[in-house]
């Protein structure tokens, strides 16, 4: 095998079809980047559940003296009776694993380090404005729904809420943007093998006095499919270094900015180098793959 | 070298076949003339000793190996041993003399050196020493198709199969053609050509087959192109 010979005819098949080759290039390059940030949201939505799941509790908030809440109405408040028979209540719950009270001082305290800042809020309330709560952490964060019907109901709650909640609909945000990305990219994929093929066509076509000599002649079909194919992956290898440096981009200058909202779940690079090296191999299969097809079809070996 | 036993070959598509339970044998370093009017089945024939066609039955044998038992991976191989040559003589127009036959080897995997040494020589064979660099379309009829001779040969082939290779080309011009043919078939390679070129046939004095409707009408050694019958 003659290294030089097979590179010598993928180089003059790649610049006879520049455009072909150019269009090839920025298809593959934009359906793997997307590819790849369909990976990376998908690895930043893990990550992110992994790091919620544990912090995430159910708040049961009780009556204060005086309530907006329709449960709470002529209620007076939870009296001390209801507080205990509630705790107990909580307690036994199966999926319950632990349940902590949190009186009005110590809401005031965490509200006031949240709002430290905030002066004229902080002036506005006191401590008797917190309401007491129970802070119950579950045994599993899914079996949130069960615990909350209960709870809702029952003498002396104003509200029970769930803060996975909260995060599931940012996690279904995530999740519409993951698959969007994926979608594109799959409609990517599918132009660039269309792409590829034409290209391999085109370049079969220019180059058939060629092959039909090496035919004639007597040379391997790897020797006369190899310079097809090759044009096909360095093509493929182009777009996919291009689609890294779109993917390190995004990272920096998307990912990077978002995490700030979301302390703790940071886009490592070593995931990025993982996106980037699957989304290559892809791209590079792909290729392969489109110009062997194509040339069954078009080159008679 | 080449042994045809009862071979028949049906194109699709057409009733009438190509050739019809035909037998011939062509021993080593035989100079053969495939002969017969247009559609009487020359090409076909050149081209299932280059299994580039399947027989519909028959038995094919080149150089010893039974074709039909050859794997498709193993054809190139064959080719390697057969040398061809056509009327349109099928060079490279962006190739120089010597590319055109170095690149027979190249693609082959022949080493670099080995090409530098042999392809000069094949050149001289020719007859076209001293033209090397020359690009395909500064040569003559001629002297394309001695370079295609010399890439059909340079690989030393045991068998030369030549589909009518002074069909484009001037009567005068032939006979030098011709004797390069001779020139290859005297180092012992096997020469079928196949031509409607009577004057060359008669000239050369060599064994002729004629072919009508694919079935062989005449088997002569040292025969002429048209027979009195």
């Amino acid at each position: 095998m003659r290294a030089n010979f097979i590179f010598s005819e993928v180089w003059i098949g790649l610049r006879r079809n520049l455009t072909m080759t150019v269009a090839v290039i920025v298809t593959v390059a934009i359906g793997m980047a997307l590819l790849g940030v369909g990976l990376m949201i998908n690895s930043q939505i893990s990550t992110m559940k992994d790091f919620w799941s544990d912090k995430v509790e159910v708040s049961v908030f009780l009556c204060k003296k005086v309530d907006p809440f329709p449960a709470c109405k002529g209620s007076g408040g939870v009296n001390a009776q209801e507080r205990a028979a509630l705790k107990q209540q909580i307690e036994a719950m199966p999926q319950v694993e632990s349940v902590a009270f949190e009186d009005s001082a110590h809401a005031y305290e965490v509200y006031k380090s949240q709002n430290a800042g905030n002066t004229v809020l902080l002036s506005a309330i006191r401590a008797e404005d917190m309401p007491e709560s129970f802070r119950v952490k579950l045994k599993d964060p899914d079996t949130y729904t069960a615990v909350i019907e209960q709870l809702k109901g029952a003498p002396g709650v104003s509200n029970a809420i769930n803060q996975k909640e909260l995060l599931e609909k940012f996690f279904a945000l995530l999740e519409s943007l993951r698959w969007a990305a994926l979608v594109v990219a799959i409609i990517l994929v599918f132009a660039a093998t269309l792409l590829i093929g034409n290209t391999v066509r085109l370049s079969a076509y220019n180059r058939r006095r060629e092959t039909g000599i090496m035919r004639l002649v007597g040379a391997s079909n790897i020797y006369i499919q190899l310079p097809f194919v090759m044009e096909g992956v360095i093509a493929g290898l182009i777009g996919g270094v291009m689609s890294g440096v779109l993917l390190m981009v995004s990272k920096v200058f998307l990912f990077d900015k978002v995490q700030v909202y979301l302390a703790n779940t940071v886009l490592t690079w070593e995931t990025v180098t993982k996106v980037i090296l699957i989304t290559l191999v892809f791209g590079v299969v792909i290729c392969i793959l489109a110009s062997f097809v194509t040339l069954r079809r078009y080159l008679r070996v | 070298m080449i042994h045809f036993d009862n071979v028949t070959k049906v194109y699709a598509n057409q009733n009438r076949p190509a050739l019809d339970h035909v037998s011939v044998d062509v021993d080593k370093g035989e100079f053969v003339f495939l002969v017969g009017p247009s559609g009487s089945g020359k090409s076909t024939f050149l081209r299932l000793i280059l299994k580039e066609e399947r027989p519909d039955s028959g038995v094919i044998q080149v150089a010893g190996k039974d074709l039909a038992r050859l794997s498709n991976f193993k054809v190139p191989h064959l080719r390697r041993r057969i040398g061809c040559v056509f009327q349109d003589f099928r060079l490279l127009p962006n190739k120089n003399v010597y590319e055109n036959v170095a690149f027979a080897l190249e693609v082959i995997g022949k080493p670099r050196r080995f090409i530098r040494k042999v392809v000069p020589e094949v050149v001289e064979l020719v007859g076209l020493e001293g033209k090397a660099h020359r690009m395909p379309d500064e040569l003559s009829g001629g002297e394309q198709q001695r370079v295609a001779m010399a890439r059909a040969f340079v690989n030393r082939p045991m068998i030369l199969l030549a589909d009518e290779p002074t069909g484009n080309i001037d009567p005068a011009t032939s006979i030098g053609i011709m004797k390069v043919l001779d020139r290859i078939n005297r180092t012992g390679t096997t020469v079928v050509m196949a031509t409607h070129d009577a004057a060359i046939v008669d000239s050369m004095r060599k064994r002729v087959v004629e072919l009508e409707d694919g079935k062989i009408v005449r088997d002569q050694s040292r025969g002429v192109y048209g027979q009195a019958y």
